[in-house]
Protein backbone atom coordinates (compact mmCIF):
# COMPACT_ATOMS: atom_id res chain seq x y z
CA UNK A 1 0.00 0.00 0.00
CA UNK A 2 2.76 2.87 1.23
CA UNK A 3 4.99 3.58 -1.60
CA UNK A 4 8.52 1.65 -1.90
CA UNK A 5 10.22 4.56 -3.30
CA UNK A 6 11.21 6.87 -0.92
CA UNK A 7 10.89 10.25 -2.74
CA UNK A 8 7.72 9.16 -4.11
CA UNK A 9 6.35 8.88 -0.34
CA UNK A 10 7.58 12.18 0.68
CA UNK A 11 6.20 13.36 -2.44
CA UNK A 12 3.11 11.96 -1.51
CA UNK A 13 3.14 13.47 1.93
CA UNK A 14 3.86 16.88 0.68
CA UNK A 15 0.72 16.57 -1.56
CA UNK A 16 -1.08 15.65 1.36
CA UNK A 17 -0.29 18.32 3.44
CA UNK A 18 -0.81 20.95 1.25
CA UNK A 19 -4.20 20.50 1.32
CA UNK A 20 -6.62 23.27 2.30
CA UNK A 21 -7.24 23.08 5.64
CA UNK A 22 -10.82 23.93 6.91
CA UNK A 23 -10.91 26.92 9.26
CA UNK A 24 -13.84 27.71 11.25
CA UNK A 25 -15.00 30.59 10.14
CA UNK A 26 -16.28 32.18 13.57
CA UNK A 27 -12.69 32.40 13.79
CA UNK A 28 -12.68 36.28 11.42
CA UNK A 29 -15.38 37.71 13.91
CA UNK A 30 -13.37 36.31 17.05
CA UNK A 31 -10.94 38.38 15.37
CA UNK A 32 -12.72 41.18 15.04
CA UNK A 33 -14.11 40.97 18.25
CA UNK A 34 -10.75 41.23 19.62
CA UNK A 35 -9.50 43.68 18.26
CA UNK A 36 -12.81 45.90 18.55
CA UNK A 37 -12.21 45.69 22.29
CA UNK A 38 -8.79 47.21 22.26
CA UNK A 39 -7.45 50.07 19.64
CA UNK A 40 -4.49 49.49 18.22
CA UNK A 41 -3.37 52.30 20.80
CA UNK A 42 -0.18 52.40 22.69
CA UNK A 43 -1.87 50.81 25.89
CA UNK A 44 0.98 50.11 28.72
CA UNK A 45 3.98 49.46 27.30
CA UNK A 46 5.08 45.59 27.56
CA UNK A 47 7.16 44.47 24.28
CA UNK A 48 5.74 41.10 23.39
CA UNK A 49 8.08 38.76 22.91
CA UNK A 50 9.98 38.62 25.68
CA UNK A 51 7.16 37.53 27.47
CA UNK A 52 6.50 35.32 24.60
CA UNK A 53 9.70 33.74 25.55
CA UNK A 54 8.95 33.02 29.07
CA UNK A 55 5.86 31.83 28.80
CA UNK A 56 7.83 28.83 26.20
CA UNK A 57 9.65 28.23 28.96
CA UNK A 58 7.07 28.17 31.16
CA UNK A 59 5.08 26.49 29.35
CA UNK A 60 8.02 23.30 28.87
CA UNK A 61 8.40 23.47 33.16
CA UNK A 62 4.69 22.85 33.38
CA UNK A 63 3.54 20.51 30.77
CA UNK A 64 4.11 17.64 32.62
CA UNK A 65 1.75 18.85 35.18
CA UNK A 66 -1.83 18.55 34.02
CA UNK A 67 -3.15 20.56 37.11
CA UNK A 68 -1.19 23.92 35.91
CA UNK A 69 -2.03 23.24 31.67
CA UNK A 70 -4.99 25.89 31.95
CA UNK A 71 -2.57 28.37 32.13
CA UNK A 72 -3.06 30.14 29.02
CA UNK A 73 -5.51 27.46 27.25
CA UNK A 74 -9.15 26.30 27.59
CA UNK A 75 -10.46 24.25 30.37
CA UNK A 76 -12.19 20.65 30.25
CA UNK A 77 -14.86 20.75 32.87
CA UNK A 78 -17.77 18.30 33.60
CA UNK A 79 -21.16 19.51 35.11
CA UNK A 80 -23.69 17.25 36.67
CA UNK A 81 -27.00 17.09 37.96
CA UNK A 82 -28.57 14.42 40.16
CA UNK A 83 -32.27 13.96 38.83
CA UNK A 84 -33.62 10.60 38.70
CA UNK A 85 -37.11 11.43 37.81
CA UNK A 86 -35.90 13.25 34.85
CA UNK A 87 -36.63 12.41 31.53
CA UNK A 88 -34.18 14.93 29.59
CA UNK A 89 -31.61 17.45 30.88
CA UNK A 90 -29.37 20.16 28.63
CA UNK A 91 -26.67 22.25 29.88
CA UNK A 92 -27.41 25.70 29.21
CA UNK A 93 -25.22 28.54 29.09
CA UNK A 94 -23.15 31.75 27.79
CA UNK A 95 -20.83 28.52 26.27
CA UNK A 96 -23.52 27.44 23.87
CA UNK A 97 -25.79 30.58 22.99
CA UNK A 98 -28.09 29.31 25.77
CA UNK A 99 -29.72 26.69 23.03
CA UNK A 100 -30.53 23.50 24.79
CA UNK A 101 -29.88 21.68 21.86
CA UNK A 102 -26.50 21.77 21.81
CA UNK A 103 -25.43 20.29 25.04
CA UNK A 104 -27.74 17.61 26.22
CA UNK A 105 -26.54 15.67 28.61
CA UNK A 106 -25.86 11.70 29.40
CA UNK A 107 -28.05 10.24 32.43
CA UNK A 108 -26.70 6.40 34.37
CA UNK A 109 -28.94 5.73 37.31
CA UNK A 110 -30.35 9.29 37.66
CA UNK A 111 -27.15 11.31 37.67
CA UNK A 112 -26.67 13.50 34.40
CA UNK A 113 -23.31 15.10 33.26
CA UNK A 114 -21.54 16.02 30.54
CA UNK A 115 -18.15 17.46 29.51
CA UNK A 116 -18.01 20.72 27.92
CA UNK A 117 -14.52 22.79 27.33
CA UNK A 118 -13.91 26.06 27.81
CA UNK A 119 -12.29 29.13 26.81
CA UNK A 120 -11.25 31.13 29.84
CA UNK A 121 -13.65 33.18 31.03
CA UNK A 122 -16.53 34.06 33.10
CA UNK A 123 -19.94 32.35 31.84
CA UNK A 124 -23.47 31.91 33.49
CA UNK A 125 -24.97 28.71 32.65
CA UNK A 126 -27.92 26.49 33.87
CA UNK A 127 -29.57 22.95 33.41
CA UNK A 128 -33.02 22.59 31.70
CA UNK A 129 -34.55 19.40 33.03
CA UNK A 130 -37.37 18.03 30.79
CA UNK A 131 -37.24 21.12 28.74
CA UNK A 132 -39.48 23.51 30.65
CA UNK A 133 -37.67 23.90 34.57
CA UNK A 134 -34.50 25.74 35.34
CA UNK A 135 -32.17 24.45 37.72
CA UNK A 136 -29.14 25.72 39.11
CA UNK A 137 -26.40 23.83 39.81
CA UNK A 138 -25.96 23.11 43.42
CA UNK A 139 -22.29 22.87 43.45
CA UNK A 140 -21.80 26.15 42.03
CA UNK A 141 -21.50 30.03 42.69
CA UNK A 142 -25.18 30.69 42.17
CA UNK A 143 -25.46 33.57 39.60
CA UNK A 144 -26.88 36.90 41.67
CA UNK A 145 -27.59 38.80 38.74
CA UNK A 146 -30.15 37.11 37.31
CA UNK A 147 -33.11 39.42 35.62
CA UNK A 148 -34.91 36.69 33.63
CA UNK A 149 -36.70 35.13 37.00
CA UNK A 150 -34.80 31.40 36.65
CA UNK A 151 -31.76 30.13 38.82
CA UNK A 152 -28.54 30.35 37.50
CA UNK A 153 -24.57 28.99 38.30
CA UNK A 154 -21.67 30.20 37.71
CA UNK A 155 -18.63 28.57 35.84
CA UNK A 156 -15.59 30.81 35.80
CA UNK A 157 -12.19 29.77 33.68
CA UNK A 158 -8.91 31.38 34.47
CA UNK A 159 -5.74 32.33 32.33
CA UNK A 160 -5.40 34.64 29.43
CA UNK A 161 -8.61 35.35 27.76
CA UNK A 162 -8.65 36.72 23.59
CA UNK B 1 -16.31 39.61 -0.09
CA UNK B 2 -14.86 42.66 1.13
CA UNK B 3 -17.39 44.18 1.60
CA UNK B 4 -18.71 41.63 3.62
CA UNK B 5 -15.58 41.95 5.74
CA UNK B 6 -16.10 45.61 5.88
CA UNK B 7 -19.13 45.73 7.19
CA UNK B 8 -18.51 43.43 9.45
CA UNK B 9 -16.99 45.91 11.52
CA UNK B 10 -20.14 48.25 11.73
CA UNK B 11 -22.70 46.05 11.53
CA UNK B 12 -21.87 42.96 14.00
CA UNK B 13 -24.98 42.67 14.84
CA UNK B 14 -26.71 42.84 11.54
CA UNK B 15 -24.75 39.96 10.32
CA UNK B 16 -25.03 37.78 13.52
CA UNK B 17 -27.80 34.91 12.29
CA UNK B 18 -28.10 33.91 16.65
CA UNK B 19 -30.29 36.91 17.03
CA UNK B 20 -32.83 35.31 14.64
CA UNK B 21 -33.94 33.93 17.68
CA UNK B 22 -35.43 36.65 18.76
CA UNK B 23 -38.66 38.40 17.46
CA UNK B 24 -38.49 40.94 15.15
CA UNK B 25 -39.03 43.97 16.87
CA UNK B 26 -36.91 42.54 19.65
CA UNK B 27 -34.35 42.07 17.28
CA UNK B 28 -33.65 45.33 15.81
CA UNK B 29 -34.05 46.96 19.15
CA UNK B 30 -31.08 44.53 21.01
CA UNK B 31 -28.99 44.77 17.10
CA UNK B 32 -29.11 48.86 17.81
CA UNK B 33 -27.53 48.27 21.27
CA UNK B 34 -25.55 45.66 20.48
CA UNK B 35 -24.15 47.95 17.16
CA UNK B 36 -23.33 51.24 19.00
CA UNK B 37 -21.46 49.14 22.08
CA UNK B 38 -19.52 47.92 19.25
CA UNK B 39 -19.02 51.45 17.93
CA UNK B 40 -17.21 52.63 21.40
CA UNK B 41 -15.72 49.37 21.66
CA UNK B 42 -16.97 47.00 23.83
CA UNK B 43 -17.31 43.05 23.39
CA UNK B 44 -20.60 42.43 21.91
CA UNK B 45 -20.40 38.75 22.84
CA UNK B 46 -21.95 39.11 26.39
CA UNK B 47 -24.82 41.27 25.11
CA UNK B 48 -25.71 38.64 22.36
CA UNK B 49 -25.57 36.30 25.28
CA UNK B 50 -27.58 37.86 27.34
CA UNK B 51 -30.17 38.60 24.53
CA UNK B 52 -30.17 34.77 23.69
CA UNK B 53 -30.56 33.48 27.14
CA UNK B 54 -33.65 35.33 27.68
CA UNK B 55 -35.04 34.20 24.13
CA UNK B 56 -34.09 30.60 25.82
CA UNK B 57 -36.48 31.37 28.82
CA UNK B 58 -38.99 32.74 26.95
CA UNK B 59 -39.10 36.65 28.52
CA UNK B 60 -40.70 39.15 27.47
CA UNK B 61 -39.25 41.75 25.12
CA UNK B 62 -39.14 44.59 27.51
CA UNK B 63 -36.86 42.50 29.80
CA UNK B 64 -34.83 41.46 27.23
CA UNK B 65 -34.05 44.85 26.22
CA UNK B 66 -33.47 46.26 29.52
CA UNK B 67 -31.00 43.51 30.46
CA UNK B 68 -29.17 43.93 27.50
CA UNK B 69 -29.21 47.69 27.97
CA UNK B 70 -27.88 47.55 31.33
CA UNK B 71 -25.54 44.76 30.54
CA UNK B 72 -23.90 47.65 28.61
CA UNK B 73 -23.92 50.27 30.51
CA UNK B 74 -22.07 48.02 33.29
CA UNK B 75 -19.47 47.21 30.94
CA UNK B 76 -18.61 50.51 30.25
CA UNK B 77 -18.25 51.00 34.04
CA UNK B 78 -16.53 48.11 34.16
CA UNK B 79 -14.09 49.56 31.11
CA UNK B 80 -13.72 52.44 32.50
CA UNK B 81 -12.10 51.29 35.88
CA UNK B 82 -10.13 48.22 34.06
CA UNK B 83 -8.82 50.18 31.19
CA UNK B 84 -9.03 49.70 27.31
CA UNK B 85 -6.73 46.94 27.68
CA UNK B 86 -9.24 44.51 29.49
CA UNK B 87 -10.37 41.35 27.55
CA UNK B 88 -13.97 40.51 27.86
CA UNK B 89 -13.32 37.64 30.20
CA UNK B 90 -12.53 40.06 32.63
CA UNK B 91 -14.92 42.77 31.49
CA UNK B 92 -18.00 40.54 32.27
CA UNK B 93 -16.27 39.33 36.00
CA UNK B 94 -16.04 42.78 36.60
CA UNK B 95 -19.70 43.14 36.20
CA UNK B 96 -20.59 40.90 38.19
CA UNK B 97 -18.02 41.86 40.78
CA UNK B 98 -20.18 45.49 40.19
CA UNK B 99 -23.23 43.87 40.81
CA UNK B 100 -22.39 42.15 43.75
CA UNK B 101 -21.25 45.48 45.25
CA UNK B 102 -17.71 46.06 44.83
CA UNK B 103 -17.00 49.74 44.17
CA UNK B 104 -15.51 50.67 40.83
CA UNK B 105 -12.64 51.80 42.84
CA UNK B 106 -12.22 47.93 44.49
CA UNK B 107 -11.76 47.45 40.17
CA UNK B 108 -8.99 50.23 39.91
CA UNK B 109 -6.86 49.18 42.90
CA UNK B 110 -6.84 45.44 41.66
CA UNK B 111 -5.87 46.85 38.96
CA UNK B 112 -3.09 48.16 40.43
CA UNK B 113 -2.06 44.92 42.42
CA UNK B 114 -2.71 41.92 39.66
CA UNK B 115 -1.14 41.27 36.85
CA UNK B 116 -3.91 40.20 34.06
CA UNK B 117 -6.13 38.70 33.36
CA UNK B 118 -7.77 40.05 36.04
CA UNK B 119 -10.70 37.25 35.67
CA UNK B 120 -11.11 34.98 38.41
CA UNK B 121 -10.20 37.10 41.03
CA UNK B 122 -13.15 39.73 39.84
CA UNK B 123 -15.36 36.18 39.49
CA UNK B 124 -14.16 35.17 42.57
CA UNK B 125 -14.90 38.70 44.33
CA UNK B 126 -18.55 38.12 42.67
CA UNK B 127 -18.86 34.63 44.05
CA UNK B 128 -18.34 34.83 47.17
CA UNK B 129 -20.67 37.91 47.90
CA UNK B 130 -22.89 35.65 46.30
CA UNK B 131 -22.45 33.16 49.26
CA UNK B 132 -23.07 35.84 51.88
CA UNK B 133 -19.65 37.72 52.24
CA UNK B 134 -20.62 40.86 52.85
CA UNK B 135 -19.17 43.03 49.77
CA UNK B 136 -16.65 44.81 51.69
CA UNK B 137 -15.11 41.48 52.95
CA UNK B 138 -15.00 40.05 50.11
CA UNK B 139 -13.53 42.70 48.39
CA UNK B 140 -10.87 43.35 51.05
CA UNK B 141 -10.40 39.36 51.35
CA UNK B 142 -9.53 39.26 47.15
CA UNK B 143 -7.59 42.49 47.25
CA UNK B 144 -5.10 41.17 50.42
CA UNK B 145 -4.61 37.86 48.16
CA UNK B 146 -4.54 39.32 44.70
CA UNK B 147 -1.23 40.41 44.66
CA UNK B 148 0.72 37.12 45.23
CA UNK B 149 -2.12 34.69 44.82
CA UNK B 150 -2.78 32.72 41.66
CA UNK B 151 -5.89 31.52 40.36
CA UNK B 152 -6.13 28.03 41.33
CA UNK B 153 -5.71 29.50 44.97
CA UNK B 154 -8.33 31.83 44.54
CA UNK B 155 -10.33 28.96 43.22
CA UNK B 156 -9.91 27.26 46.35
CA UNK B 157 -9.92 30.33 48.48
CA UNK B 158 -13.51 30.56 47.37
CA UNK B 159 -14.20 26.88 47.75
CA UNK B 160 -13.21 26.63 51.58
CA UNK B 161 -15.08 29.88 52.85
CA UNK B 162 -18.02 28.33 50.74
CA UNK B 163 -17.20 24.86 52.58
CA UNK B 164 -16.64 27.09 56.25
CA UNK B 165 -19.96 29.19 55.47
CA UNK B 166 -22.05 25.53 54.72
CA UNK B 167 -20.79 24.44 57.98
CA UNK B 168 -22.45 27.52 59.56
CA UNK B 169 -19.66 30.00 60.31
CA UNK B 170 -20.74 33.62 59.78
CA UNK B 171 -19.66 34.43 56.48
CA UNK B 172 -17.28 37.60 57.14
CA UNK B 173 -15.60 35.27 59.79
CA UNK B 174 -14.90 32.75 57.50
CA UNK B 175 -13.62 35.21 55.08
CA UNK B 176 -10.57 36.28 57.08
CA UNK B 177 -9.59 33.55 58.35
CA UNK B 178 -9.04 31.81 55.25
CA UNK B 179 -7.78 35.17 54.18
CA UNK B 180 -5.07 34.43 56.77
CA UNK B 181 -4.74 30.75 55.87
CA UNK B 182 -4.45 31.24 52.10
CA UNK B 183 -1.72 34.39 52.23
CA UNK B 184 0.12 31.58 54.56
CA UNK B 185 -0.63 28.89 52.02
CA UNK B 186 0.52 30.82 49.03
CA UNK B 187 4.08 32.51 50.75
CA UNK B 188 5.24 28.92 51.27
CA UNK B 189 4.23 27.71 47.73
CA UNK B 190 1.92 24.79 48.59
CA UNK B 191 0.09 23.16 45.80
CA UNK B 192 -1.70 20.18 45.64
CA UNK B 193 -0.65 18.22 42.19
CA UNK B 194 -3.52 15.86 41.93
CA UNK B 195 -3.56 12.80 40.64
CA UNK B 196 -0.87 13.86 37.29
CA UNK B 197 -1.84 10.23 35.88
CA UNK B 198 -5.44 10.61 34.84
CA UNK B 199 -6.26 14.07 35.29
CA UNK B 200 -10.00 14.34 35.17
CA UNK B 201 -12.15 17.27 33.87
CA UNK B 202 -12.68 19.23 36.78
CA UNK B 203 -16.40 20.79 38.33
CA UNK B 204 -17.15 24.14 38.66
CA UNK C 1 -19.58 47.64 -19.39
CA UNK C 2 -19.32 46.65 -15.92
CA UNK C 3 -16.99 48.68 -13.41
CA UNK C 4 -14.27 46.29 -12.33
CA UNK C 5 -13.61 45.23 -9.26
CA UNK C 6 -9.48 44.90 -8.51
CA UNK C 7 -9.30 43.34 -5.13
CA UNK C 8 -7.34 45.74 -2.80
CA UNK C 9 -3.52 45.02 -2.14
CA UNK C 10 -2.11 43.48 1.14
CA UNK C 11 -0.33 47.03 1.42
CA UNK C 12 -3.49 49.39 0.37
CA UNK C 13 -5.51 47.04 2.82
CA UNK C 14 -2.81 48.14 5.89
CA UNK C 15 -2.72 51.68 4.59
CA UNK C 16 -6.72 51.85 5.03
CA UNK C 17 -6.42 49.94 8.57
CA UNK C 18 -3.79 52.30 10.01
CA UNK C 19 -5.71 55.26 8.45
CA UNK C 20 -8.63 53.92 10.98
CA UNK C 21 -11.03 51.17 9.13
CA UNK C 22 -10.71 48.17 11.46
CA UNK C 23 -13.16 46.53 8.70
CA UNK C 24 -10.11 46.62 6.71
CA UNK C 25 -8.97 44.11 8.68
CA UNK C 26 -11.17 41.63 8.10
CA UNK C 27 -10.36 41.37 4.83
CA UNK C 28 -6.55 40.79 5.47
CA UNK C 29 -7.99 37.98 7.94
CA UNK C 30 -10.04 36.27 5.25
CA UNK C 31 -7.50 36.17 2.89
CA UNK C 32 -4.78 34.61 5.22
CA UNK C 33 -7.03 32.71 7.21
CA UNK C 34 -6.32 29.65 5.20
CA UNK C 35 -3.01 29.90 4.01
CA UNK C 36 -2.11 30.54 7.80
CA UNK C 37 -4.29 27.80 9.16
CA UNK C 38 -3.00 24.70 7.38
CA UNK C 39 0.51 25.79 8.92
CA UNK C 40 -0.60 26.17 12.01
CA UNK C 41 -3.04 23.04 12.34
CA UNK C 42 0.13 20.68 10.61
CA UNK C 43 3.01 22.28 12.85
CA UNK C 44 0.68 22.09 16.16
CA UNK C 45 -0.97 18.80 15.43
CA UNK C 46 -4.33 19.88 17.53
CA UNK C 47 -7.22 21.94 15.56
CA UNK C 48 -8.07 23.39 18.97
CA UNK C 49 -4.41 25.02 19.44
CA UNK C 50 -4.09 26.01 16.06
CA UNK C 51 -7.55 28.03 15.34
CA UNK C 52 -6.08 29.76 18.88
CA UNK C 53 -2.55 30.30 17.42
CA UNK C 54 -4.00 31.47 14.84
CA UNK C 55 -6.44 34.03 16.00
CA UNK C 56 -3.98 35.18 18.46
CA UNK C 57 -1.28 35.74 15.97
CA UNK C 58 -4.09 37.88 13.83
CA UNK C 59 -4.59 39.66 16.84
CA UNK C 60 -1.16 40.36 17.81
CA UNK C 61 -0.73 41.72 14.37
CA UNK C 62 -3.38 43.61 13.97
CA UNK C 63 -1.70 45.53 17.62
CA UNK C 64 1.84 45.44 16.17
CA UNK C 65 0.66 46.58 12.75
CA UNK C 66 2.42 50.24 13.41
CA UNK C 67 5.40 47.90 13.19
CA UNK C 68 5.13 45.90 9.87
CA UNK C 69 7.89 47.76 7.86
CA UNK C 70 6.70 47.05 4.44
CA UNK C 71 3.33 46.54 4.34
CA UNK C 72 3.35 44.98 0.65
CA UNK C 73 4.88 42.36 2.64
CA UNK C 74 2.40 42.12 5.49
CA UNK C 75 1.56 38.70 4.51
CA UNK C 76 5.34 37.33 5.19
CA UNK C 77 5.28 39.54 8.35
CA UNK C 78 1.97 37.88 9.71
CA UNK C 79 3.36 34.77 9.08
CA UNK C 80 6.41 35.49 11.48
CA UNK C 81 4.19 35.98 13.99
CA UNK C 82 2.43 32.79 13.13
CA UNK C 83 5.68 31.13 13.17
CA UNK C 84 6.64 32.47 16.45
CA UNK C 85 3.45 31.80 18.07
CA UNK C 86 2.91 28.37 16.69
CA UNK C 87 6.65 27.60 18.85
CA UNK C 88 5.35 28.86 22.35
CA UNK C 89 1.97 26.33 21.77
CA UNK C 90 4.75 23.69 23.83
CA UNK C 91 5.61 20.12 22.68
CA UNK C 92 2.58 17.84 21.27
CA UNK C 93 5.53 15.67 19.37
CA UNK C 94 4.75 13.07 22.08
CA UNK C 95 0.81 13.21 21.93
CA UNK C 96 0.12 11.26 18.97
CA UNK C 97 -3.92 12.85 18.10
CA UNK C 98 -6.14 12.67 15.30
CA UNK C 99 -6.51 15.59 12.90
CA UNK C 100 -9.36 16.96 10.88
CA UNK C 101 -7.92 14.76 7.81
CA UNK C 102 -10.54 12.65 8.32
CA UNK C 103 -12.99 14.90 7.02
CA UNK C 104 -14.83 15.17 3.76
CA UNK C 105 -12.00 16.96 1.84
CA UNK C 106 -9.48 14.37 2.55
CA UNK C 107 -11.98 11.74 1.27
CA UNK C 108 -13.36 13.09 -1.69
CA UNK C 109 -14.50 10.68 -4.07
CA UNK C 110 -12.74 7.63 -3.02
CA UNK C 111 -14.14 4.49 -3.10
CA UNK C 112 -15.35 2.89 0.72
CA UNK C 113 -12.50 0.37 0.36
CA UNK C 114 -9.75 3.14 -0.50
CA UNK C 115 -11.01 5.64 1.93
CA UNK C 116 -10.57 3.28 4.63
CA UNK C 117 -6.73 3.14 3.31
CA UNK C 118 -6.78 6.76 2.93
CA UNK C 119 -7.53 7.44 6.41
CA UNK C 120 -5.16 5.18 7.60
CA UNK C 121 -2.17 6.86 5.47
CA UNK C 122 -3.77 10.06 6.70
CA UNK C 123 -3.01 8.93 10.01
CA UNK C 124 0.50 7.67 9.77
CA UNK C 125 1.18 10.67 7.90
CA UNK C 126 0.12 12.91 10.96
CA UNK C 127 2.14 10.70 13.28
CA UNK C 128 5.07 10.78 11.58
CA UNK C 129 4.79 14.90 11.07
CA UNK C 130 4.28 14.38 15.02
CA UNK C 131 7.30 12.98 15.99
CA UNK C 132 9.54 15.01 13.97
CA UNK C 133 11.82 17.34 16.17
CA UNK C 134 9.94 20.56 16.38
CA UNK C 135 12.50 22.87 14.12
CA UNK C 136 12.56 19.89 11.68
CA UNK C 137 9.07 19.98 11.22
CA UNK C 138 8.36 23.59 10.95
CA UNK C 139 11.43 24.13 8.46
CA UNK C 140 9.65 21.26 6.12
CA UNK C 141 6.07 23.03 6.75
CA UNK C 142 7.65 26.30 5.35
CA UNK C 143 9.91 24.72 2.74
CA UNK C 144 7.48 22.29 1.42
CA UNK C 145 3.93 22.86 1.97
CA UNK C 146 3.85 26.74 2.17
CA UNK C 147 6.45 27.23 -0.80
CA UNK C 148 8.66 29.82 1.28
CA UNK C 149 12.19 30.33 -0.20
CA UNK C 150 14.82 29.74 2.09
CA UNK C 151 15.93 32.99 2.39
CA UNK C 152 12.30 34.31 3.74
CA UNK C 153 12.35 31.06 6.18
CA UNK C 154 15.56 32.58 7.45
CA UNK C 155 13.99 35.67 8.36
CA UNK C 156 10.99 34.37 9.71
CA UNK C 157 13.02 31.91 11.84
CA UNK C 158 16.82 33.48 12.64
CA UNK C 159 18.57 30.37 11.22
CA UNK C 160 20.31 30.23 8.70
CA UNK C 161 20.10 28.83 5.17
CA UNK C 162 22.37 26.00 5.15
CA UNK C 163 20.57 24.89 8.45
CA UNK C 164 17.50 25.21 7.41
CA UNK C 165 18.64 23.48 4.29
CA UNK C 166 19.73 20.56 6.80
CA UNK C 167 16.97 20.42 8.69
CA UNK C 168 14.70 19.89 5.88
CA UNK C 169 16.64 17.10 4.59
CA UNK C 170 16.47 15.72 7.62
CA UNK C 171 12.78 16.24 8.01
CA UNK C 172 12.32 14.50 4.78
CA UNK C 173 14.33 11.38 5.41
CA UNK C 174 12.69 10.66 8.82
CA UNK C 175 9.82 11.03 7.87
CA UNK C 176 10.86 8.51 5.37
CA UNK C 177 11.60 6.32 7.63
CA UNK C 178 8.50 6.63 10.11
CA UNK C 179 6.12 6.00 6.68
CA UNK C 180 8.13 3.04 6.17
CA UNK C 181 7.90 1.56 9.89
CA UNK C 182 4.16 2.31 9.88
CA UNK C 183 3.70 0.02 6.92
CA UNK C 184 5.55 -3.08 8.35
CA UNK C 185 3.19 -2.44 11.63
Amino acid sequence: MFEQDDETTVERVIQHLRRPVAIDAGLDARVMQAIATAPPQRRRVRPLWPLLAAAAVLAAVLIARPWNRNATKADTLQFVLIAPQAASVALVGDFNDWDPARAPMQTAHGVWATVVRLAPGRYRYAFLVNGVEWRADPSAPAAKDDEFGTPSSVVTVGGRGS
Amino acid sequence: MILAALLLATQVAAQDPRLERLDPDTRSIVAAIVDSAHGIGLPVEPLIQRALEGATKGAPSARIVAAVRRLTVDLGTARTALGTSAVQAELEAAVAALRAGATPDVLVHLRDVRRPPLTMALSVLADLVASGVPADSAAAAVLALAPKARDADLVEFRRAVERDIALGAPPAAATSVRVNAGANAISTQSSDPGNPATPRPRRP
Amino acid sequence: MGIERVEPSDAELVRRVRAGDVGAYGALVARYRHRLGRYAVHMIGDREDAEEALQDSFVRAYRSLARCDDPARFGAWLYGILVNRCRTTGARAARRRRMFVHDAQALDGAAHADSADRLEWADAVDRALARLAPDYREAFLLKHVEDLEYEEIAELTGAGVSALKMRVKRAREQLQKYLREAEHV
